[in-house]
C-alpha cells in the first residue's frame, strides 16, 4: 500500500488502536500488521515520532512499565483530548472516503 | 559495540532535548527492535538475520533520525548545548545571585559604617585629646608633610558630629526616590552598582581614617620623648645633688643626713627605670640602663 497514504492516516490508526486499550509501540505496529493482514507495510521507525508528537500534543500519555522479565515497555493510553481528536478524525475520514468514492465511481471505467 | 547499539547511536545522536528524554527514546526503540527480532527468531531466522531484517523494517537510520529530530528538535553541538544549559540554570537562579550580591554589599556597608562610627566616637576624640595635650606634636607632622591626615580626621569628626542626621535622611530620601521613580529593567543592577560605589567610597574613608590615625601617631610620637625629657633631667639633677650632699655628710660624719640623701638618690634612680624615661637621654636605638 502507498506509504504516503498511510502517513496521513497513521494518527487515526494509532488513536483508534489505543481507544481499545493501552499498548506499547511494538504492540501497535504488530496489531496494525495483523489486523490488516499485512496490507500496511510501513517503516516502523515512523511510528515513534508520531507517538511522541501525539504525546506532546496531549492526545496520548506514555508510561514506563517494567515486566517480570526485566524488560521495560512504554505503554501509551489515549486521553480525553485524544478521544475527541479521534472522533474528529473518524468524521473527516468518513467524509473523505465518501467524497473519494463518489469521484472514483463516476470515473469508473475511464482508467 | 553491537550492530543494534551502533544503529541506535546513529538514530539517537542528533535528537535534541534533555539527556533523560533521549535515553528514554533510545530505550523505547531498543525494546521495539528486541521484540521484533525475537518475533523473527521465533519464525526461524538466525540472530543476525533477524536483527538485519528488523533494522531494515525499522528504516534507515538517517530517515528515522530525521523524523525524530522533527519531533524532538535537533541536538546542538555539545559545547553549545552545555552553554545553553548553563545559561538556563543561571537565568533561573538570577534572583539568588542578585540577592546574594545585595546581601554581601549590604554587609560590607554595615561593617564599614560600624567601623567608622567606632573610630569617630572612641578613637578620634582620644587622638584629638593627645594632640591638645601636646603628646602628638602637629609641627612634626607639618614638617613631614602629613598634616592633611590630621585635617581629614578633624573634618571627619566634624561631619560625623554635625551632619550624620542630615546625611542619613538624604540617603533615605534618595533611596526612596530611586525605588519610586526608576522603572528601568536594569533597576536591580543600578541599585547594586550604587551600593557598590557607596561601599568603595566608605572604604576610601576608612583607609584615609586608619592611615591618618596610624601615620599621625607614628610621626607625632617623638614628642613623647620631648615631654618626658625635663622630668628625666629633674630626676638626674636630684641624683647629682643628693650625691654631692652625701659627700658633704660623709666629711661632716652626719650619718643620718647621708642616709637621707642616699634614699633621695635611690628614689630618683628608681623613677628613671620606669617606662621609657631613660631612653630619652640616649641616641636613637641605643639601649639605656639605670
Amino acid at each position: 500500500m502507498d506509504t504516503e497514504l498511510l502517513k496521513g492516516t497513521l494518527a487515526l490508526l494509532i488513536l483508534s488502536l489505543l481507544s481499545r486499550k493501552s499498548m506499547y509501540g511494538y504492540e501497535i505496529a504488530s496489531t496494525v500488521h495483523r489486523d490488516t493482514d499485512g496490507t500496511f507495510t510501513w517503516r516502523e521507525g515512523s511510528l515513534y515520532p508520531n507517538l511522541h508528537k501525539m504525546e506532546a500534543d496531549g492526545l496520548i500519555v506514555g508510561e514506563w512499565e517494567e515486566k517480570e522479565t526485566g524488560r521495560k515497555r512504554r505503554y501509551y493510553r489515549i486521553t480525553r483530548d485524544g478521544r475527541a481528536a479521534l472522533r474528529e478524525k473518524m468524521q473527516s475520514w468518513s467524509e473523505l472516503c465518501v467524497a473519494v468514492n463518489r469521484i472514483l465511481e463516476k470515473s469508473d471505467g475511464q482508467a | 559495540m553491537g550492530k543494534l547499539d551502533q544503529y541506535l547511536d546513529q538514530v539517537c545522536r542528533g535528537i535534541g532535548g534533555p539527556m533523560e528524554m533521549r535515553q528514554h527514546v533510545r530505550q523505547e526503540l531498543r525494546e521495539h527492535l528486541l521484540d521484533a527480532a525475537a518475533q523473527h527468531k521465533a519464525a526461524g531466522l538466525t540472530d543476525e538475520a533477524a536483527l538485519d531484517k528488523v533494522l531494515e523494517e525499522f528504516g534507515k537510520p538517517d530517515e528515522v533520525r530525521t523524523e525524530l529530530e522533527a519531533t524532538h528538535g535537533q541536538r546542538m553541538n555539545w559545547f553549545i548545548e552545555k552553554a545553553m544549559q548553563w545559561k538556563e540554570k543561571t537565568m533561573k537562579s538570577k534572583w539568588l545571585w542578585l540577592s546574594w550580591a545585595h546581601g554581601m554589599v549590604g554587609a560590607i556597608l554595615g561593617l564599614e559604617v560600624l567601623f567608622i562610627t567606632f573610630n569617630v566616637i572612641l578613637i578620634i576624640p582620644r587622638f584629638q585629646k593627645l594632640m591638645i595635650d601636646g603628646i602628638i606634636d602637629p609641627d612634626i607632622m607639618e614638617d613631614q608633610g602629613v598634616a592633611w591626615f590630621v585635617n581629614f580626621l578633624h573634618n571627619l569628626s566634624y561631619v560625623a558630629g554635625h551632619w550624620t542626621t542630615q546625611i542619613t535622611l538624604a540617603a533615605i530620601v534618595l533611596w526612596g526616590f530611586f525605588e519610586w521613580r526608576v522603572k528601568s529593567e536594569h533597576k536591580t543592577f543600578i541599585r547594586l552598582s550604587a551600593l557598590g560605589t557607596i561601599a568603595v567610597g566608605l572604604m576610601l574613608v576608612i583607609i584615609l581614617m586608619s592611615a591618618g590615625l596610624v601615620v599621625s601617631f607614628t610621626m607625632g610620637a617623638p614628642a613623647l620623648g620631648r615631654i618626658t625629657r625635663p622630668w628625666v633631667f629633674e630626676q638626674v639633677t636630684t641624683i647629682d645633688t643628693s650625691m654631692t650632699e652625701v659627700e658633704k655628710s660623709l666629711t661632716a660624719k652626719d650619718w643620718n643626713g647621708m642616709t637621707e640623701q642616699v634614699d633621695r638618690a635611690l628614689t630618683a634612680a628608681t623613677r628613671l627605670t620606669a617606662g621609657p624615661a631613660a631612653s630619652t637621654l640616649t641616641a636613637e636605638n641605643d639601649n639605656a640602663k639605670i
